[in-house]
């Protein structure tokens, strides 16, 4: 049985709205806490690199966005209870291919360590591939069926009553696509998952249903399930987001995770120039559904 | 593994041996459960990284036993891992026996029955609303904690990660006196139902201190069942005699159940009577059953 983001826990096929409850009891649980740390941490440009490798691996081997979506919440979540000092390209290169690893078999999808890391060009003993196993499953205790804004999607669309099951399954795609985005953007951290799914879905109905997009707020905001503030707090952020992706990527707010640099130093040289050869690149990936969704990208040249 | 002092061996699972043992730093008893994993160039297995990240998110009731953290240790080259659960002292079995034998003989008393089953149906409820089934309930899973009047679900969801073997670690038959029906006629559509009856079983055990069905085959079990509650027909139990093990039985009427427990009062025999409903789509499920007339008389504020 695999893990599905969008129904973690239940091993049944169907959804249970007997379940709601326990995932916003465990939600936090599962979430990263990057908020205390300072900018300059190392951390941040350990995550920045290991999401790029994520991107990388992920456009040549073409496997599921749910796998790369779980690695990288693995990865927040180990670094942020990780005191990581150094950041050593061979240690975002163990942390990338064990938590693909990781996250393959949740899924439950062959994705064998020696393939992940054919092309890396930094080939890990197996010894070493164990060890970074158990520092990470110790470091998340084990807890790796991650609840995330997929759990919540299903419940939260339940509240627009929209009566058109076409229509809530284009939301319910349109919202996936973006909650796959927000995973770059580092003033969404502080939100739960389900208040990132509420948004990402309310977002996805101003797009695609704008003349409903107030009733639509209006449900899920008076629900017991959301605070009013925080869930307009992240829709703003979400909007600002979406707007910048829209004519450049949204990588390159100056306060993302994703900043186009390697180094503080060489980003003070950047110059309009220097963006130019940044080589925006998207991704097209099939998912199990056969849907397609993109994920921008930053390709430094 | 130094974190903890081994105490004693208090017995050996389906899985391994368990242990009970003691935090050195913070003097908390636990139960270390030993199970050795099946590594390969892959690491961890994906099943067990699977199943023990449920157990993670099930501990989180009052009603299971709480899976404290996990161990992973390497012992000369061979994996070996360690679950380390909350430790009570004792289980279900042990508890009913030290009624039945002994100095201490005598009846359990009808509140702590009343307790104990509406504490298994909030365990077993919450297992179900997480999609999980437990498929091995019997009083031997379940702890109690004797001085408090907790009873916790024990043994959860390994069912599938280390495949239910038919004998156990140290070579006794799994047990099969509170396998459903439906399961000992080879049906592969298992739903929650089969928790129910297995809880019902315990419920009926729990009144009459000796298991209600304690058959010793796959087929003796089916007759035990058969000879008190009626040899099952098509009309009351749709499909049955299409199942894959169905066999032509002796042709028994029911039993008045009442005569199996005679110490149970009207209500509680009501619901154990939904508890043995023969077609699981009739088996009254473990949310319901918490709505029962028969915990009419408990305090539920305690819960």
């Amino acid at each position: 049985m695999e893990f599905d983001l969008q129904n973690p826990l239940t091993g049944f096929e169907e959804y249970h709205f007997d379940s709601v409850s326990a995932l916003f009891a465990n939600e936090s649980d599962h979430m990263p806490s990057f908020l205390d740390f300072k900018s300059t941490d190392v951390r941040f440009s350990l995550r920045r690199h290991s999401v790029f490798l994520i991107s990388q691996v992920q456009s040549s081997y073409k496997f599921d966005g749910y796998i790369a979506y779980l690695a990288v919440n693995y990865i927040d979540r180990f670094l942020s209870k990780q005191a990581v000092l150094e950041n050593k390209p061979w240690i975002v290169r163990i942390l990338v291919i064990v938590s693909l690893s990781l996250a393959a078999k949740m899924r439950n999808v062959d994705l064998s360590l020696s393939d992940i890391q054919r092309d890396e060009g930094l080939n890990f003993d197996a010894q070493s591939i164990h060890r970074m196993e158990s520092l990470i499953l110790d470091t998340l205790k084990w807890r790796l069926r991650s609840i995330t804004p997929f759990s919540f999607l299903h419940f939260f669309n339940s509240f627009f009553k929209l009566g058109d099951s076409c229509l809530t399954q284009s939301l319910k795609q349109r919202a996936s696509d973006i909650i796959f985005s927000t995973q770059y953007e580092i003033k969404l951290f502080e939100y739960k998952p389900s208040i990132i799914a509420a948004s990402a879905l309310l977002c996805a109905a101003e797009e695609l249903i704008p003349l409903q997009f107030s009733s639509c707020l209006a449900a899920i905001s008076e629900s017991q399930y959301s605070n009013k503030e925080e869930l307009m707090n992240a829709l703003a952020v979400m909007r600002e987001m979406l707007i910048e992706g829209r004519d450049y990527c949204s990588m390159l707010t100056p306060k993302s995770v994703l900043e186009c640099e390697h180094t503080s130093s060489q980003c003070e040289t950047h110059t309009n120039q220097d963006m130019d050869t940044i080589k925006k690149q998207r991704l097209s990936d099939l998912r199990d559904d056969d849907q397609t969704f993109q994920i921008s990208q930053v390709q430094w040249c | 593994m130094e974190k903890y002092e081994k105490l004693e061996k208090v017995g050996e699972g389906t899985y391994g041996k368990v242990y009970k043992a003691k935090d050195k730093a913070t003097g908390q008893l636990v139960a270390l459960k030993k199970t050795r994993l099946e590594m390969d160039e892959e690491g961890i297995p994906p099943t067990a990284l699977r199943e023990i990240s449920l157990l993670q998110m099930l501990s989180h009731s009052l009603y299971i036993v709480r899976l404290l953290c996990v161990e992973h240790i390497d012992k000369n080259g061979k994996p070996i891992l360690y679950l380390v659960f909350e430790y009570l002292d004792t289980d279900l079995k042990k508890f009913i026996d030290s009624h039945r034998k002994g100095p201490n003989a005598r009846a359990l008393p009808t509140a702590l029955i009343q307790s104990f089953l509406y504490q298994l149906c909030k365990g077993v409820a919450h297992c179900h609303s997480h999609g999980v089934l437990h498929r091995d309930l019997k009083p031997q899973n379940l702890l109690v904690d004797k001085e408090k009047g907790i009873l916790k679900i024990a043994d959860l969801g390994l069912g599938r990660a280390f495949t239910v073997p038919m004998k156990s670690y140290t070579h006794e038959i799994v047990t099969l006196w509170y396998r459903a029906p439906e399961v000992l006629l080879g049906s592969t559509h298992y739903s929650t139902a089969v928790d129910m009856w297995s809880v019902g079983c315990i419920f009926a055990e729990m009144v009459r201190r000796q298991a209600l069905f304690p058959g010793d085959s796959e087929f003796q079990q089916l007759l035990h069942i058969f000879r008190l509650l009626g040899t099952p027909t098509d009309k009351q139990w749709p499909g049955v005699s299409s199942l894959r093990d169905w066999h032509v039985y002796p042709q028994w009427e029911p039993q008045n159940l009442a005569s199996a427990v005679p110490a149970l009062g009207p209500d509680g025999v009501d619901l154990l009577t939904k508890m043995l409903k023969f077609d699981p789509a009739d088996r009254i499920s473990a949310k319901a059953a918490l709505e029962h007339p028969y915990f009419d008389s408990l305090d539920k504020s305690q819960f």
